[in-house]
C-alpha cells in the first residue's frame, strides 16, 4: 500500500469515526430526558450511565475531539512527527475504547453498537497508522520494520 | 605490459572501487535505517507507557473493577437512621392504607407511577413529596397512590420482588414508609443493590412492621398481580417514563397530570404544588 493510500484510507476512517462520534454526543444530549424512560435500547442505558461521563465530560465528546485530532494530524504535512501524532492519538484512542468495552462488559453488562463500531474502527486505524509510522518515509518498498503489518481486525464499514 | 592490459587493470580497480563504496553506502543507509527504527520503537514506547499510565488512573479514578459497594439499609445503621428521621418528618401521623397515603375520603387522588429504583423518583421523592403532602394530603384535601412501572430497574425480576416487598408493607399499612425509605437510601443505579439482604435490611427500619408477617405476605400472589395491573394502566394510558402521574375526583375518571402542568421539574415543590391547587380546586 502507497503512503498517500494508506493515508487517504486512515483520514476516510477518521471522517467516519467523527460521524460516528458526533452521532453518539448528540443522543447522548438528546436522550437525557428529566425522567427515567422505558426501553430505549442498550445504547441509550449505556450512554447514560455512570460511566457515560469521565471528570464531568461525555466520553461521547470527548471521542469526538479525539477523532478531530487524529484527522488533524493526518491533513498535517507528511513528516516524522505528524505520522507519530497519528499513532500516538490513535493508540490513545484505542486504549480508551478498550476502557470503555470493559466497561460495557463487566460494569454495565450490556453492549452498545456504536461505541462497539468505534472500538473496532480505532483497532483498525490503530493498526495502519503504527504501520505507517514505523515503516517511515513513506515509499512502496519501504521496509516494514517488525515484520508483517498489523491486520485490520474485523471492519465497521 | 602493453597498454590495453594497462587499461582493462584500471577499469577493474575502477569497478571494484565502486562496488566497493556502493557497498559503504548501502551499509550506512541500513545503519541509518536502524537507527530510526530505533528511535521511533522508543518514541512509541514512551507513547504506549503514557497511556497505559493513563488508562490506570481512569480505572482507579472510577472505581477500579467492580460495581460499587451495595447500600446496606438496617435498622441500626446511622444513614438508615438520618432516613428515617426525614422520612419521620414527612408522613409521620399520616393516614395509610395499602399503597394511599392520606385519608381515603380526601375528594381527590393522585397516582403516583414510580419505579423505586429510579433516580428522577427519588429526586421527586425526597424534594417535591413533602411539600404536597404537608399542604395537601395532612390537610385531607389529597390522598396519594403510589403504584407500579418498571423504568429504571432492569431485571423485570428484581422489579416486581422490590415492588411487590413495598405491597407487602402495604398489608399493615405501612407501605409508605417502605417506599420513603427505599427512595432516601437508593443506591447507585445499575448496580445491582437491590438483593434479598438489602430489601430485608429495609424492612427492618420500617417502624413497626411485623417482619414475619411481611415476609409471609411477600408470597401473597395477588400483590404481583397489583404490579402488572399498574404496568398494564401505565401503558393503557401511555406512560413512558418515571415518575408520571394521573389525578382526578377520589373513585371518579383519572386523567394524566402533565408535566407541562408542574413545569417539567421534579425538583420544584412550588410549581407542582400549584398544580395540584388547581385539580383540588377544581
Amino acid at each position: 500500500m502507497s503512503a498517500r493510500a494508506l493515508r487517504i484510507t486512515l483520514i476516510v476512517l477518521s471522517v467516519i469515526g467523527v460521524a460516528l462520534a458526533t452521532y453518539l454526543t448528540y443522543i447522548h444530549y438528546a436522550n437525557i430526558k428529566p425522567l427515567c424512560g422505558r426501553g430505549g435500547g442498550t445504547c441509550l442505558k449505556v450512554q447514560t450511565s455512570q460511566y457515560s461521563k469521565l471528570a464531568g465530560v461525555p466520553v461521547a465528546l470527548m471521542g469526538l475531539i479525539g477523532y478531530i485530532a487524529i484527522l488533524g494530524t493526518l491533513l498535517a504535512p507528511e513528516e516524522e512527527r505528524w505520522r507519530f501524532a497519528t499513532a500516538a492519538l490513535t493508540l490513545g484512542g484505542f486504549a480508551f475504547s478498550a476502557y470503555l468495552t470493559y466497561r460495557e462488559v463487566f460494569s454495565l453488562e450490556e453492549i452498545c453498537e456504536y461505541c462497539v463500531s468505534s472500538a473496532v474502527l480505532l483497532t483498525v486505524m490503530l493498526g495502519l497508522s503504527l504501520w505507517r509510522f514505523l515503516r517511515g518515509g513513506g515509499s512502496t518498498s519501504a521496509v516494514t520494520p517488525g515484520g508483517e503489518p498489523a491486520t485490520p481486525v474485523g471492519s465497521p464499514l | 605490459m602493453s597498454k590495453l592490459e594497462s587499461d582493462e587493470g584500471d577499469l577493474t580497480r575502477k569497478q571494484r572501487r565502486e562496488q566497493a563504496r556502493e557497498e559503504r553506502k548501502a551499509a550506512e543507509q541500513a545503519a541509518a535505517a536502524g537507527d530510526a527504527r530505533r528511535k521511533r520503537m522508543t518514541q512509541l514506547g514512551g507513547a504506549v507507557a503514557v497511556v497505559i499510565v493513563a488508562i490506570v488512573v481512569i480505572l482507579v479514578a472510577t472505581g477500579g473493577g467492580g460495581k460499587k459497594a451495595a447500600p446496606k439499609p438496617g435498622a441500626k445503621n446511622s444513614a438508615t437512621q438520618k432516613a428515617l428521621a426525614e422520612v419521620t418528618s414527612t408522613i409521620g401521623g399520616v393516614p395509610q392504607k395499602g399503597n394511599v397515603l392520606g385519608s381515603p375520603t380526601a375528594p381527590v387522588t393522585l397516582q403516583y407511577f414510580g419505579d423505586l429504583e429510579c433516580p428522577f423518583c427519588r429526586e421527586f421523592t425526597t424534594s417535591v413529596l413533602p411539600t404536597v403532602i404537608k399542604k395537601f394530603v395532612r390537610s385531607g384535601k389529597l390522598q396519594i397512590q403510589y403504584r407500579s412501572l418498571e423504568t429504571a430497574t432492569r431485571e423485570p425480576e428484581v422489579f416486581t420482588t422490590q415492588q411487590t416487598a413495598a405491597l407487602a408493607a402495604g398489608k399493615q399499612n405501612k407501605m409508605w414508609w417502605f417506599v420513603e425509605l427505599f427512595y432516601h437510601l437508593q443506591g447507585e443505579e445499575d448496580s445491582g443493590y437491590v438483593t434479598e439482604s438489602y430489601l430485608q435490611g429495609l424492612a427492618a427500619a420500617v417502624p413497626g412492621l411485623s417482619l414475619s408477617q411481611w415476609t409471609t405476605d411477600r408470597s401473597d400472589q395477588t400483590l404481583q398481580a397489583q404490579v402488572e395491573t399498574d404496568t398494564q394502566e401505565a401503558n393503557n394510558v401511555g406512560f413512558t417514563g418515571t415518575p408520571s402521574f394521573l389525578i382526578g375526583q377520589s373513585g371518579g375518571a383519572m386523567k394524566k397530570l402533565e408535566a407541562s402542568e408542574y413545569g417539567n421539574s421534579f425538583s420544584d415543590p412550588s410549581a407542582f404544588a400549584s398544580a395540584i391547587e388547581k385539580h383540588v380546586k377544581a
